[in-house]
């Protein structure tokens, strides 16, 4: 069938944004593609009561993988799923998120067999007398390009936060089919043996999913300086980053790296303090809603990057901003 | 184990927005006068493959689809520990899309032919496509393993760190395999000693054309499955609004009423 197929891994609890993303993002190719079919593969364990949730945002038809053995599933068993149903529903396009799982390994492997095409990481797309061409960031966002893919299925991944959920609509029709794992489970030759749950992680707001976030550079000078940036995040309710010498001086841990070589992300405020505004970072928030740049340089980069500015020192300015803020926050 | 890394040499990336600029008919970078340099997740890959070395015994061999100026990065990784390098280098492989580099590089490992453990940078910090690694894993029939950060444990199967969101995951994989590498504290790249940089100037670096690697232009897959189709610079036409006040504490204040007019912050 042609038809648009999105996948989407869930849990009992939750249906993943970006598999929400995806759906929008499907839904607005197919109508510049004559009103295709959406089709969502839904895997995980115990999700079955989430698939309506899907179609609510957009799915016309919902796969569902619901095993135990998807609880976490390994990228094998992924791969595997989706090549079998790829190569029986036969879909116009493939849309996959470009997360650690699905976009770094599933896309590139799921092309690789069945001898097609993949652009990673789009961030849009538009049809041209009936050919896809996807639009995607290159050179750290510094330029921006669009590829074709000449093969007979048209397999991308979307970049998290480049399209925005579309509303719930509870009355959306569709259908709700399950896919047999048959013949059997498939067996996996990497295997995840353990999982650290890292301690720094708790109470914190993951980068992923923050509507702000608080980033610091080499102007912070110094861990303890970090600590008045994870203090005002705790005000705005904000996730932390910095800059990669921030990381690379142990200020940050390197999993809140944000930048080419670290986290790309979009919230809707980003607040870089004492960050020069290196492509190197910037190619991680440039797509930031808002940017708010506080630096005592005037001539830093930034200030051409960034919505807002304060020229001044963070010393100075962040105390009586957080005390500002904390009195907003209660009246 | 032998470890082999794939390597790509590219433009310096941190080259400054203002001095950035394309070629719309290449539709590719203009080099101008910027140095080339390791892409930075390979030059992670060849740090995590020395550290290996270091700690489970074995030899590293770096490879790289390139020219003759690639052998500048292939001295600096054998400076970096490394204990050989080859150059692949052909015309041929100068059209080539992801899927091409995919077969040269498997091709060359087939040569190469006793390794254990390939490791290749998560993606390449050009056009960060991220699809070398996985294709080439495909194209050798071997498992993959995607965005490890460190080898844990080498010991006829290799176990491997992943980092993730809310911590790490330890993988384990049979060899031979492949990985691609992500950075994280454990691996940033170390300088190359002085004693280092002496031998690796002594180390012979062989080239493999497409002959060498049994490879022909119909080989090569003459039909590329990605082609660019348009490339631009975007017009940043981001005005920045300075806040003013006479002194840092009114900045703040009024830098607070700003975002909450806008709605950016409650």
């Amino acid at each position: 069938m042609a038809s648009i197929l999105t996948s989407c891994i869930g849990t009992s609890s939750s249906i993943p944004r970006s598999g929400l993303e995806l759906l929008a993002a499907a839904r607005s190719l197919s109508q510049q593609l004559g009103g295709i079919p959406v089709q969502t593969l839904f895997l995980g364990s115990g999700v079955k009561e989430q698939a309506s949730a899907l179609i609510h945002h957009g799915a016309d038809q919902v796969l569902l993988a619901d095993h135990p053995c998807l609880e976490h599933p390994e990228d094998e068993v992924v791969l595997g799923i989706a090549e079998r149903t790829v190569r029986q529903l036969a879909p116009r396009v493939v849309l996959l998120p470009q997360d650690e799982l699905s976009g770094g390994h599933v896309g590139p492997r799921l092309a690789y067999r069945l001898k097609t095409g993949i652009v990673t990481d789009c961030t849009g797309f538009a049809v041209q007398n009936g050919h896809i061409r996807w639009l995607r960031p290159v050179y750290g966002g510094k330029a921006m390009a669009y590829m074709c893919i000449r093969g007979p299925l048209q397999i991308a991944t979307i970049r998290s936060r480049a399209f925005e959920p579309l509303p719930a609509d509870p009355l959306r029709a569709g259908e709700i089919q399950e896919v047999s794992l048959a013949p059997e489970v498939p067996s996996t030759s990497v295997t995840v043996v353990e999982r650290v749950e890292a301690a720094e992680a708790e109470g914190g707001i993951s980068l992923d999913r923050a509507e702000i976030i608080v980033s610091g550079g080499r102007g912070m000078g110094s861990a303890e300086g970090f600590s008045i940036l994870h203090e005002m995040a705790r005000v705005l309710g904000a996730a932390v980053g910095g800059s990669r010498p921030a990381a690379d001086m142990g200020w940050v841990p390197h999993s809140h790296l944000i930048g080419q070589t670290g986290k790309i992300v979009a919230p809707n405020l980003y607040i870089a303090v004492g960050i020069s505004g290196a492509t190197q970072h910037m190619a991680g928030a440039g797509s930031s809603k808002t940017i708010v740049a506080i630096n005592k340089d005037p001539d830093a980069p930034i200030f051409k990057l960034a919505h807002i500015g304060v020229v001044g020192e963070w010393e100075k300015v962040i105390p009586p901003l957080i005390q500002a803020l904390q009195e907003m926050g209660s009246c | 184990m032998h470890i082999v890394v794939c390597l790509k040499q590219i433009i310096d990336p941190e080259v400054p927005f203002h001095l950035f600029r394309i070629d719309p008919v290449a539709k590719a970078q203009i080099r101008g006068s910027h140095p080339l340099v390791i892409s930075s997740y390979d030059e992670v890959a060849v740090e995590v493959a020395i550290q290996a070395k270091e700690r489970f015994g074995g030899r590293v061999t770096i490879v790289s689809i390139g020219t003759k100026e690639t052998v500048q990065a292939l001295h600096q990784a054998l400076a970096m520990g490394a204990d050989a390098a080859v150059l692949l280098c052909d015309p041929l492989f100068e059209r080539t899309d992801s899927f091409g580099k995919a077969q040269i590089l498997a091709a060359a490992l087939r040569k190469i032919g006793d390794f254990d453990l390939i490791l290749c940078g998560r993606q390449a910090g050009d056009v960060e496509m991220g699809l070398v690694g996985p294709f080439l894993a495909e194209e050798l029939g071997i498992p993959c393993a995607t965005l490890v950060s460190n080898l844990v444990s080498a010991n006829g199967k290799v176990r491997l760190k992943r980092p993730t969101e809310s911590g790490c995951e330890v993988l384990e994989a049979p060899l031979p395999c492949l990985a691609t590498v992500t950075n994280d504290e454990s691996n940033v790249p170390r300088y190359a000693s002085v004693k280092g940089i002496r031998a690796a100037m002594r180390t012979p670096i062989p080239t493999w054309t497409a002959a060498d690697l049994g490879l022909n232009a119909p080989a090569l897959g003459q039909e590329r499955r990605i082609e660019i189709d348009e490339m631009w610079i975007p017009q940043r036409e981001i005005r920045c609004e300075l806040i003013a006040g006479e002194s840092a504490e009114e900045k703040a204040r009024n830098l607070a009423l700003r975002l909450r007019e806008m709605g950016a912050v409650r």
